[in-house]
């Protein structure tokens, strides 16, 4: 790369040789039509994913507020919360800052504007089709990537096909010599985001609306995490610190604070973060060294993250005294700060030490929280200030005081939300790690570390209902600006010329250094970094650099965690779910049980000696998705199976406080009533077949087995004294998937195949460390 | 400050521009830093030394709570009359069991029916005639050293227990590969001196 850099720097023509070489000057219209559109759909995704946030919030002191109504239970809304808040609130504010600021930054109109309405129309029938599919259980059981996989190819041909399309046209056909830094983080945006999202949805389909992913267990967790970390990096981060870099300077009047800062931590983040998934999966069946190289990656992103915080905060030097009077610079102050602590705390996180005290825990939460509405929400807020007055021609805010009002209102809410949070994740830590002077766990019962952090989810309430009215406001302001617009827009008709395909670069500069070796003043030449300039005119050569850095860091991880055998050592008594089972997952999985309830137990003390046995890497062999979970909102299942007897199961999901007082699970009294479906039973199986389970009988007679066994657990349920005609609803299913969680690892290897020993060199600290469970 | 505003680059989009200043300092090393940590945590974690991986941390807190766990029951003696009230105490069988499964299985079996080790579930021992000679027989070893001796192995307490343990199983008759080996010796006598009777226990059982 740079040995060309230097061979096109021996060319010692003049700059302005390189100037005069200009095309002729061309005219040119802005479209601000469809930033207005962008902007209109940021702010009313904004209230309905701050609202259904609300909602849930609510949903944890009250469980019974979905008064019985599957669609509306946790489960199935929290997932509805987080893709509102990801892809529809922050990722419309990302095209409106792209489409607003790629246009002035290239001196062109977007290429196509039938692709910008494409992209408009596309992205929102795929929320709407978000919105109308997850109530209904219609999900593929992975965060954040829980859209069935016909929106997904409806994701990929909107996001690549129109945006991207759109995108780098405008790039190809732009009128500014130099890419700047903005645009960096764009081309970063959508090529990253394009990866990740195709190779973490590859899928069997089973159905219309369902399938399972290629991947299982623990590549599926791999692939899951590599995408959900950098979906925070390329669709949470990347694109603001885009937008902070234009509208920040912009709304300040001042130059950023450093270009060479910006190069080290553009590149450094893209290359970084693609690492740093692993550290999602800490003391998971994960293999050790891929946890390991998460950890050290995110480490090593501290600073690349605080470059953008450096260059944003000092950028305001010499405007500081601006911030106090423009709200739409104390959003951005506020949102830069924000981002700078939760860069902070990701790190932190991230060590394996403080992972261990903090993951399943509402610590995650507060620290996405404080990313989610500080970082996105501060910089969407005082993007969309600064944009109402321009975008409508007005001229001004409709009320500059309700901006103001909006600031302290949502930053409040913020606090409110984030400090209980933080207080709730770290007591419900400590508590579960708590071990009494006899060596026993001091709380054995899980509900009691669920009973304390009541008040501290109401503190939530609070701070979720002053971010939401806030942005009620940002509503109000934008309605009432947007009637004061003109009653026809001003649509400037501005000149450029056109690039010549002849340009020469500025000659590099001398090394001062003297009297050392060719070979330092050459590097103080390269840290001078004037090779990078030639990069950013040449649009083409910087997104083939972006894709290799992904792509590459993405391979290192990914290649061996998929060819090394050793990853999953094979476990001989692992055998696949019955059909039964197989249905009864698939029901887990569409009430979106993962969201409250992991299936994965660490190599911690105190962990097995709540749950049991920790969990091997070969125990997930067959899960497609995995269902490891990120949240402990309840206990871990991965070894619930003969924990309860099948009756407790049934009475517990008709009224889970019932048996456990105080408990904030649901009542899923519809799963007793609800008729299973028998007749796709036997497509489940031929899928599970395909991606590899080893089935005979199930081929051909999956639905009658699924039957026989329904029958016996039903006519068992009915002997524990428990509701008869059961076996054709869905609790039978759930019930016979719940009590094989975990069994396999001590059941007999198959007679068949007697070969290694099937359990673990040790299963001993499962004996002697689980205590039996406290009952009601 | 002045400093700063002479070091404006040439740069100038949409009529952003850019000052063409260093990196920081402290930004530059604690990059720097960070990656150079890296380096020495991969070094000392995965370089192969025993008792640093995450498996092997958990065991060491697994075998350091049973320690922690026995402070309760205080030092054992591996006596006739210990051994005898612990061979009845579910709760602390299952401790006895734990170390018997992590030290014993690979020659006795999984369930003390006897592999290379003999088969410890039937009535015919090579050893041992009284109960009290289980816990010699772990503490020193035997069969020149075919059994090891575990007595700086293992917790005290855990030799007792685990001789308890293997107290408890015998009469399980389990088939064994080797058949039976040494004599046929009487019941364990097990009449307590003092007013030992077993303590109640809570069943290890779930309700």
């Amino acid at each position: 790369m740079s040995a060309s850099a230097h061979a096109d720097r021996t060319d010692e023509r003049s700059h302005d040789a390189a100037l005069a070489a200009s095309g002729p000057l061309e005219e040119f219209r802005y479209d601000d039509a469809i930033v207005r559109m962008f902007s209109l759909a940021t702010v009313i995704w904004g209230v309905v994913a701050m609202l259904v946030g609300v909602i849930i919030a609510l949903e944890l002191v009250l469980p019974d507020l979905n008064f019985g109504f599957s669609l509306l239970a946790f489960g199935r809304l929290r997932p509805l919360h987080t893709n509102a808040a990801i892809f529809a609130f922050a990722g419309n504010a990302i095209f409106a800052a792209v489409y607003y600021s790629t246009q002035r930054l290239c001196k062109a109109r977007m290429w196509s504007d039938l692709l910008s309405h494409l992209h408009f129309w596309g992205w929102q029938a795929i929320i709407v089709a978000a919105a109308l599919t997850l109530p209904l259980g219609l999900t593929q059981g992975k965060e954040y990537a829980e859209l069935i996989w016909p929106i997904d190819i409806a994701i990929a041909i909107v996001w690549l096909g129109f945006f991207g399309g759109n995108f780098f046209m405008t790039l190809a056909t732009r009128r500014e010599r130099h890419m700047y830094v903005a645009l960096w983080f764009y081309i970063a945006t959508i090529v990253a985001v394009t990866v990740l999202h195709v190779f973490n949805s590859l899928v069997v389909p089973t159905g219309l609306f369902s399938s399972y992913p290629v991947y299982a267990g623990v590549q599926d967790a791999f692939m899951q995490w590599w995408y959900g970390h950098n979906a925070v990096a390329f669709f949470l981060t990347t694109p603001f610190l885009g937008l902070m870099y234009y509208f920040l300077p912009k709304a300040a009047d001042r130059p950023v604070f450093s270009y060479k800062l910006s190069i080290l931590h553009f590149w450094s983040l893209v290359f970084i973060y693609i690492w740093a998934g692993p550290h999602h999966l800490h003391y998971t069946a994960l293999p050790e060294w891929a946890s390991t190289t998460g950890m050290l990656f995110s480490v090593m992103l501290w600073m690349p993250s605080w470059g953008g915080m450096i260059n944003g905060l000092l950028t305001l030097r010499g405007a500081w005294h601006k911030v106090t009077s423009d709200p739409v610079l104390k959003f951005f102050v506020v949102g830069i700060t924000f981002y700078g602590m939760a860069t902070f705390e990701g790190p932190t996180l991230s060590v394996k030490s403080v992972n261990a005290l903090s993951h399943y825990t509402d610590w995650t939460i507060a620290h996405v929280h404080s990313g989610a509405l500080g970082w996105n929400g501060m910089m969407t807020f005082g993007m969309i200030y600064w944009l109402l007055p321009r975008i409508f021609q007005t001229g001004k805010l409709w009320s500059r005081k309700l901006a103001e009002w909006h600031f302290w209102i949502g930053t409040v809410g913020i606090l409110l939300y984030i400090v209980p949070i933080y207080v709730a994740g770290l007591t419900q830590g400590l508590m579960w790690r708590a071990i009494d002077d006899g060596g026993r766990l001091q709380y054995k019962d899980f509900v009691e570390t669920t009973l304390v952090l009541m008040p501290l989810y109401w503190g939530r309430v609070l701070g979720g209902v002053c971010f939401l009215a806030g942005m009620v406001m940002l509503f109000v302001n934008f309605v009432m600006t947007w009637t004061l617009r003109p009653a026809k827009y001003e649509d400037p008709v501005y000149t450029a010329p056109r690039l010549s395909s002849h340009y020469v670069d500025e000659p590099a500069p001398e090394s001062k250094l003297q009297g050392v070796l060719n070979m330092a003043k050459w590097l103080d030449v390269w840290s001078q970094m004037q090779w990078h300039r030639r990069w950013e005119r040449l649009a083409g050569l910087f997104t083939v650099w972006v894709i290799i850095a992904v792509v590459v860091a993405s391979l290192f991880e990914i290649i061996p965690t998929f060819l090394i055998r050793s990853n999953v050592p094979t476990i001989a008594s692992v055998r696949p779910y019955t059909p039964l089972e197989l249905a009864g997952r698939d029901i887990y999985v569409a009430e979106g049980c993962y969201n409250c309830h992991s299936q994965m137990i660490r190599p911690i003390l105190s962990e097995t000696k709540r749950y049991g046995e920790y969990s091997k890497p070969g125990e997930f062999v067959y899960d497609h998705p995995f269902q490891w979970g990120s949240r402990r909102i309840g206990p871990d299942l991965a070894r619930e199976g003969g924990k309860q007897s099948d009756v407790w199961h049934v009475l517990h999901f008709r009224n889970p406080r019932q048996l456990t007082p105080g408990s904030i699970m649901p009542s899923y009294d519809n799963l007793l009533t609800a008729p299973l479906n028998f007749g796709t039973i036997q497509q489940r199986v031929q899928a599970a077949a395909f991606l590899g389970a080893p089935y005979n009988r199930e081929l051909t007679e999956a639905e009658q087995m699924a039957r026989e066994q329904a029958k016996q657990i039903a006519e068992g349920i009915v002997k524990q004294n428990g509701p008869a005609g059961l076996e054709d609803k869905m609790v039978v299913a759930v019930v016979a998937y719940l009590q094989r969680l975990g069994k396999d690892l001590f059941a007999p290897p198959p007679a068949a195949s007697p070969a290694a020993p099937a359990a673990p060199a040790k299963p001993v600290a499962t004996t002697a460390s689980v205590e039996p469970k406290e009952k009601p | 400050m002045s400093n700063a505003e002479k070091m404006l680059t040439d740069h100038s989009y949409d009529g952003i521009q850019e000052y063409d200043n260093p990196l920081p300092g402290w930004w530059k090393w604690l990059f720097v830093g960070s990656i150079v940590f890296s380096f020495f945590y991969l070094m000392y974690f995965h370089m192969g030394a025993d008792g640093r991986s995450v498996l092997e941390e958990y065991d060491t807190a697994v075998a350091a709570n049973l320690r922690q766990q026995f402070q309760e029951i205080g030092e054992l003696k591996p006596d006739h009359d210990t051994i005898v009230k612990y061979s009845h105490d579910p709760k602390w069988l299952v401790v006895g069991q734990s170390v018997f499964k992590s030290n014993c299985v690979s020659c006795h079996g999984t369930e003390g029916q006897g592999l290379v080790g003999p088969n410890l579930t039937d009535n015919f021992y090579k050893n041992v005639s009284k109960i009290e000679d289980i816990s010699k027989v772990v503490a020193e070893g035997a069969a020149g050293q075919a059994m090891p001796a575990w007595k700086n192995r293992l917790h005290p307490n855990e030799l007792v227990l685990v001789s308890s343990y293997v107290a408890a199983i015998r009469g399980k008759n389990l088939p064994g590969p080797k058949g039976q080996e040494g004599k046929e010796i009487p019941a364990w006598d097990e009449s307590v001196t003092e007013n030992e009777k077993p303590a109640p226990t809570t069943p290890a059982g779930k309700g």
